[in-house]
């Protein structure tokens, strides 16, 4: 990704965003400025900074390359899957899971990575849900933990 | 006399059991997040604020807990800088310089020791000078109408482009970004539902929690996949562990001059510890670098940046407190804390909540305390931590985001959420854009738009009113002089250079 891509988008959701906010209106208005004053400004002032990077893109920042995309993707897979699940899978299983692509990435083995993730889930579960009174999932194993 | 009476009160509340116990646990995560590579204090606030508000902890408490975290951060940094020549967070670089090879030199523990004590004058010199000057300046923004804040909120945002380094408008643009996602919700003034696609997660706007982890927690983790670096570098703590009498009196000028241009530095918004400690270590190496030990283990190189950065850290309280503008990611977040507490600071908060306010400045004194209790003494176990292994660390630190997330709705869309914005916020960090611009955006925003809506409300649309009292125009000015000047001043030293290698090649 250079900076003529990054202004790029920048200049389309400016975009997006001022279509999508021309409608705003009150239905009683009270003041002269509405709702979709402030928005119109901002995306007015986003497509001006995206097209100057447009027109003059900067050579700082680092490139994107495919090595560093293999490097990142089970880390990155791991993480939204994490999020997706959370609920469903509870919060110890869901953590320990997380852990193996996670752990692995940053050079632990799969059964190094396994076993740490399995004590975090065990040990902040207790710590934030029992202790602390912070409600986690407990999903799958709500036949142990009780809760949800 | 005012002062001192509310200062006393204020130790009141930081000398409670609980304020104790919390700022005493604050100091310790701060130091080790602080001292992780790759964590800095802004992390660490973000990842423990969510909690805090879990936890159901009055706000003074809360604040004060962020606040022991900041600057344990600002402690912690040093130790990684000196014994890893990797610094722990980007106030420590400069540490780096003359610390690590003062390490190698079998210093360690001198080096530790003097620049925990340093670290410590540079947050007391803050302290003195928040005491001083916080509640004059608190006074004078009292004045301050909505045409007033929205020039000021402008201010705040020309100083980070300006000083924020090589790309201004890149600065600008994570801001423009910030203040766009702060629009997405419920307009409170006309009832319209914005950039919302119908979705009711998004009703009441995008948590300020979501967008902190996100951006700090998940897209950092990504970072730290990219830059892996293994701790195997570690110099072991030999030898003596406290620094001399004649190392300190060479010291006490130095940390002194560099805790003030910190604490100074730390005030004006954008600049922060970072550009704090560079100027400290510039400047001592400018008025003492005669032999030329400079960068080659010189005790005094040690001692100013962190005398600096902790000055700064402390320093970036006061805009935050009396202007309830913040001028760094970190206070930016502390105030996105506060307004998890329906609390908005701002000169108003000093006579209306004097007890939160003052609680505050007084625990930074007793956090200062603690951090040097346990930064000179546990260093050992200190250095244990960073021997934790990342597979082990890292789904830790991703794990307890997710619950700080959860813990606010409990809801899956914040959990996703918070990870695309983390990923783009990744993608925005590899080209350059800084964050720290894009989170006072997006803490500011509600502020800036009610407050440009409220001024044109009094004239009825009139735009004349956004320059209409002198201390309007005086901070408009200022932020043309804080966009304009840096960019000119680089030109003038490239052509300088330019001209002196041309004269001499």
């Amino acid at each position: 990704m250079s900076d003529r891509i990054l202004g790029a988008v920048c200049v389309v959701a400016a975009a997006g965003m001022a279509w999508a906010a021309q409608d705003y209106a009150a239905a009683i208005s009270y003041e002269p400025v509405g709702p979709k004053a402030f928005p119109l400004l901002l995306a007015g002032l986003l497509a001006v900074a995206g097209a100057w990077l447009v027109i003059r893109p900067s050579s700082h920042g680092d490139a994107l390359g495919w090595a560093q995309i293999k490097v990142l993707l089970p880390g990155a897979a791991a993480m939204v899957v994490y999020a997706l699940l959370f609920e469903t899978l509870g919060f110890t299983v869901a953590t320990a899971l997380m852990a193996v692509p996670v752990g692995m990435a940053f050079g632990g083995t799969w059964k190094q990575s396994l076993a740490g993730g399995a004590g975090l889930g065990v040990a902040l579960y207790l710590l934030f849900d029992k202790l602390l009174d912070v409600v986690l999932p407990s999903g799958l194993l709500s036949f142990v933990l009780g809760g949800r | 006399m005012d002062t001192l009476q509310h200062l006393l009160a204020g130790f009141a509340v930081a000398l409670s059991g609980i304020n104790l116990g919390v700022a005493a646990f604050g100091a310790l995560v701060g130091t080790i997040v602080g001292m992780l590579p790759g964590l800095g204090p802004i992390n660490g606030v973000a990842i423990l604020m969510p909690l805090a508000f879990a936890l159901k902890l009055p706000p003074e408490t809360a604040l004060i807990l962020l606040s022991a975290v900041y600057l344990g951060c600002e402690f912690g940094g040093r130790i990684s800088s000196i014994l890893l020549n990797v610094p722990g967070d980007a106030g420590a670089i400069m540490t780096a310089l003359d610390g690590h090879p003062m390490a190698r030199k079998g210093l360690a523990g001198v080096a530790l020791s003097i620049s925990a004590w340093a670290s410590f004058v540079g947050t007391v010199v803050a302290f003195v000078g928040i005491v001083l000057f916080a509640p004059l300046l608190a006074r004078w923004a009292l004045a301050f109408g909505p045409a007033e804040y929205f020039a000021l909120m402008c201010f705040a945002f020309a100083c980070i482009a300006g000083l924020m380094g090589d790309a201004p408008m890149k600065a600008v643009l994570a801001a423009l970004i910030g203040l766009s996602l702060s629009t997405v919700g419920l307009d409170s003034n006309s009832g319209v539902y914005r950039f919302t696609g119908g979705d009711v997660h998004l009703s009441d706007g995008i948590q300020f929690i979501v967008v902190v982890i996100g951006v700090f927690s998940v897209s950092e983790i990504l970072l730290m996949l990219e830059n892996q670096h293994s701790t195997s570098g570690l110099i072991r703590v030999t030898g003596r562990t406290l620094f001399n009498l004649k190392e300190m009196a060479l010291t006490t000028w130095g940390t002194l001059r560099s805790a003030v241009l910190g604490f100074v530095v730390g005030v004006l918004p954008g600049a922060g510890a970072t550009i704090a400690s560079a100027m400290a270590y510039t400047m001592e190496k400018r008025l003492n670098d005669s032999e030329g030990t400079f960068g080659k283990g010189d005790i005094r190189g040690v001692s100013a940046p962190e005398a600096a950065n902790n000055a700064s850290a402390a320093g970036s309280f006061v805009p935050m407190l009396t202007l309830g503008v913040p001028g760094s990611g970190t206070t930016a977040v502390m105030v996105g804390a506060l307004s998890l507490y329906n609390i908005t600071p701002g000169p108003a908060l000093f006579t209306q909540q004097p007890d939160l306010v003052w609680g505050l400045i007084a625990s930074m004194l007793v956090a200062a305390v603690m951090l040097l209790i346990i930064n000179i003494p546990l260093v050992g176990l200190f250095v244990k931590i960073l021997q934790v292994p990342n597979w082990m660390l890292v789904p830790g630190i991703l794990a307890v985001s997710a619950v700080g997330v959860y813990a606010v709705h409990a809801t899956t869309f914040d959990l996703v959420l918070m990870t695309v914005l983390g990923l783009l916020a990744y993608l925005l960090r590899k080209r350059g854009v800084p964050m720290a611009p894009l989170i006072l955006g997006f803490v500011l925003g509600d502020m800036m738009e009610q407050n440009l809506r409220r001024a044109l409300s009094i004239t009825d649309g009139e735009l004349g009113i956004l320059v209409g009292s002198p201390i309007a125009i005086g901070l408009w000015a200022g932020a043309v002089i804080m966009v304009a000047v840096p960019p000119i001043v680089r030109v003038v030293t490239r052509r300088r250079a330019a001209s002196l290698a041309a004269a001499k090649g």
